[in-house]
């Protein structure tokens, strides 16, 4: 059950226990890739469904001999916003994840390298910013973004974003690992903090920048409350209020319904496989946010 | 992790005299204290501002407007004393208990949610702890709803849960539900929203519990096998045990986030429910807030589910400082 099953038993011969341990191999995969078949099945039925071509009944598995590919074609025809969906998406979370990197990196620089009165007060306004859930803050927010007439805008979806109490936590402890006395050093070398920042501790701490950029980019990729405030006319959505509107059109064609969410969890499941280890050190050291 | 971190720090004012050179320095020179000061607030302006006016702010606004009747335009038009908060937690006699049922109902979703979720999370650690070759590649697909967006798993789910697909007509058929959708029965709509809520965080759950297993030191289970332990019993006596701690850290996180959980309902449901089986608080938040324009009132429902979750988040940072100490 646990993690020590592929030994084989004492007391048996060599030629035995080495059929018994392929045996053993061989079941173990069988349980896992079924298990892995579970996992994924919503993600294969959506694929199916993709494949059918459009039909008002779909089944559950498609016809093999004709998978029908052309949705993902057709879905950018029909709805000729998606393209515009996902520049906007891509444009609101490469803002909203450079944004926090640099706010996050000079405010955790100040926090873990200099000394200045009432640092602990600082430290704690920051954290402090963790307890409190974006419910309570919305519906102000909400009407401060009308008010300035950024419904519908580009900084209406990014700029409420750019600082972030968690960036400014994880940064902190990193920075903290890092030898004050280089920073010491580099002062009395007549280096000033901001060359220090730039040039020193930025690209020696780049694990927890990339820890910060990928878990940032994913949750901007897939926020969905706050655009959906935001957002009025079609060509502003983002890719997570386009899918879910074009699902509440009146014709729900499946087959482009579900070719749209695919292409749409395409960049985060691409992330997912490129930086898994970042983004698994983000989620978890995230979850302190709750 | 505070008492560590801090250890690095220079001395606070009061601590000074007990100092060598550089602190009395500072004391000695007051005015370098303040340039200091200004430095480090330069640097951290940007994101101070910005927490002020998006978090800080609203947040004070929003316990403000919780007091008021307000306009369509969010302006406050007439004090209203706690009455909201009397309403909404019916202290006020007058029995409409819909609120306190939404909560409740909030609270019914976080008992389906969590069990499911820490259950489907342990088997799948277990799994991706056997020693084969291609391990690498089934720990991916067990990660990969982390990179899936609730809205678009609701999507899929949707589509699932859809008369017109029949993938779940057997399940409404072995049930003898009374209802074209298992989303629109009272009895089953709650449990299908938590079930599809378990499948979208499977990836993160697993990836947190599997980190657990991960630091359990391997030596433990070599010499209780050598003692004769069976796997039941190095599951039961040493895996389980030394993982309680991460399983409690799962159990509050997987709280706080049911207790959030906003998107699906939007896009699965949609409204109340089927005999409001499914308006969870933060939905009968968005209620009043979006579809009512009633800011005061849903700013006083904002503020009761800030209290629970600050609670909830409470206990956590303590339940974290422990975990710190076991290791």
């Amino acid at each position: 059950m646990s993690s020590l099953d592929t030994h084989a038993p004492p007391g048996m011969g060599q030629r035995p226990a080495r059929i018994g341990a392929l045996l053993q191999t061989v079941a173990l995969y069988a349980v896992l890739s079924l298990v892995a078949l579970l996992v994924l099945l919503p993600l294969l039925f959506a694929l199916s469904l993709a494949l059918q071509g459009p039909t008002l009944s779909p089944t559950l598995l498609p016809d093999f001999s004709r998978l029908d590919w052309s949705s993902f074609r057709e879905v950018f025809r029909e709805e000729p916003n998606l393209t515009r969906w996902i520049v906007n998406s891509f444009v609101v979370a490469l803002a909203v994840t450079l944004g926090q990197l640099v706010t996050s990196a000079l405010a955790a620089f100040a926090l873990a390298t200099m000394s200045f009165p009432a640092k602990v007060v600082f430290f704690f306004v920051f954290l402090g910013t963790l307890m409190i859930p974006w419910e309570s803050t919305i519906i102000p927010n909400y009407l401060a973004i009308t008010r300035l007439g950024w419904k519908d805008s580009y900084q209406g979806l990014i700029v409420p974003f750019l600082a972030s109490g968690f960036g400014i936590f994880l940064l902190r402890q990193y920075f903290l690992t890092i030898p004050r006395d280089l920073y010491e050093a580099a002062v009395l070398d007549g280096c000033g903090p901001a060359r220090y920042l730039w040039s020193i501790l930025l690209p020696l701490s780049r694990p927890a920048l990339a820890t910060l950029a990928v878990y940032t980019f994913l949750n901007t990729w897939n926020q969905y409350y706050w655009p959906l405030l935001i957002v009025d006319s079609p060509e502003w959505r983002t890719t997570q209020i386009g899918i879910t509107a074009f699902r509440s059109s009146e014709v729900t064609i499946y087959n482009l319904q579900m070719a749209s969410t695919i292409i749409v969890m395409l960049p985060t499941l691409i992330l997912l496989v490129l930086g898994q280890r970042q983004l698994v050190r983000g989620l978890t050291a995230g979850a302190l946010k709750g | 992790m505070s008492k560590q971190a801090w250890s690095n720090e220079p001395a606070q004012p009061g601590e000074m005299l007990a100092m060598p050179t550089a602190a009395r320095q500072a004391a000695a020179r007051p005015p370098r204290q303040w340039w200091e000061f200004g430095r480090a607030l330069l640097y951290m302006s940007p994101a101070l501002l910005l927490l002020l006016a998006f978090t800080y702010i609203p947040f004070l606004r929003s316990i403000w407007l919780s007091f008021f009747v307000t306009n369509p335009q969010g302006d406050t038009v007439r004090f209203n004393d706690v009455r909201y908060y009397t309403r909404i937690l019916n202290l006020d006699g007058s029995g409409r208990t819909e609120y306190l049922r939404s909560i409740l109902t909030t609270v019914y979703f976080s008992l389906l949610v969590v069990p499911l979720g820490i259950v489907f999370a342990l088997a799948l650690a277990l799994l991706a702890t056997l020693r084969v070759r291609a391990i690498a590649v089934f720990r991916t697909i067990f990660t990969s709803s982390i990179a899936i967006s609730v809205a678009s798993a609701s999507v899929i789910w949707a589509l699932i849960y859809s008369p017109n697909t029949r993938a779940t007509q057997w399940l409404i058929d072995l049930l003898h539900l009374n209802a074209n959708s298992l989303l629109q029965h009272p009895a089953t709509a709650l449990f299908a929203v938590a079930f599809m809520t378990t499948w979208t965080s499977l990836g993160f759950n697993f990836i947190v519990t599997l980190a657990g297993l991960q630091a359990i030191p391997h030596d433990i289970y070599e010499s209780a096998r050598i003692d004769g332990a069976n796997n039941w019993a190095l599951f039961r006596y040493i895996t389980l045990p030394l993982l309680t701690p991460t399983l409690l850290f799962l159990i509050l996180i997987s709280t706080i986030q049911s207790f959030q959980a906003f998107t699906q309902f939007n896009v699965l449901i949609g409204n109340e429910g089927p005999a409001n089986a499914t308006d969870v608080f933060v939905f009968a938040i968005f209620t009043a807030f979006w579809k009512d324009n009633r800011y005061g009132f849903a700013s006083a429902m904002s503020v009761v589910l800030f209290l629970i979750l600050f609670v909830l988040t409470f206990i956590q940072y303590r339940l974290l400082d422990r975990r710190v100490h076991y290791q």
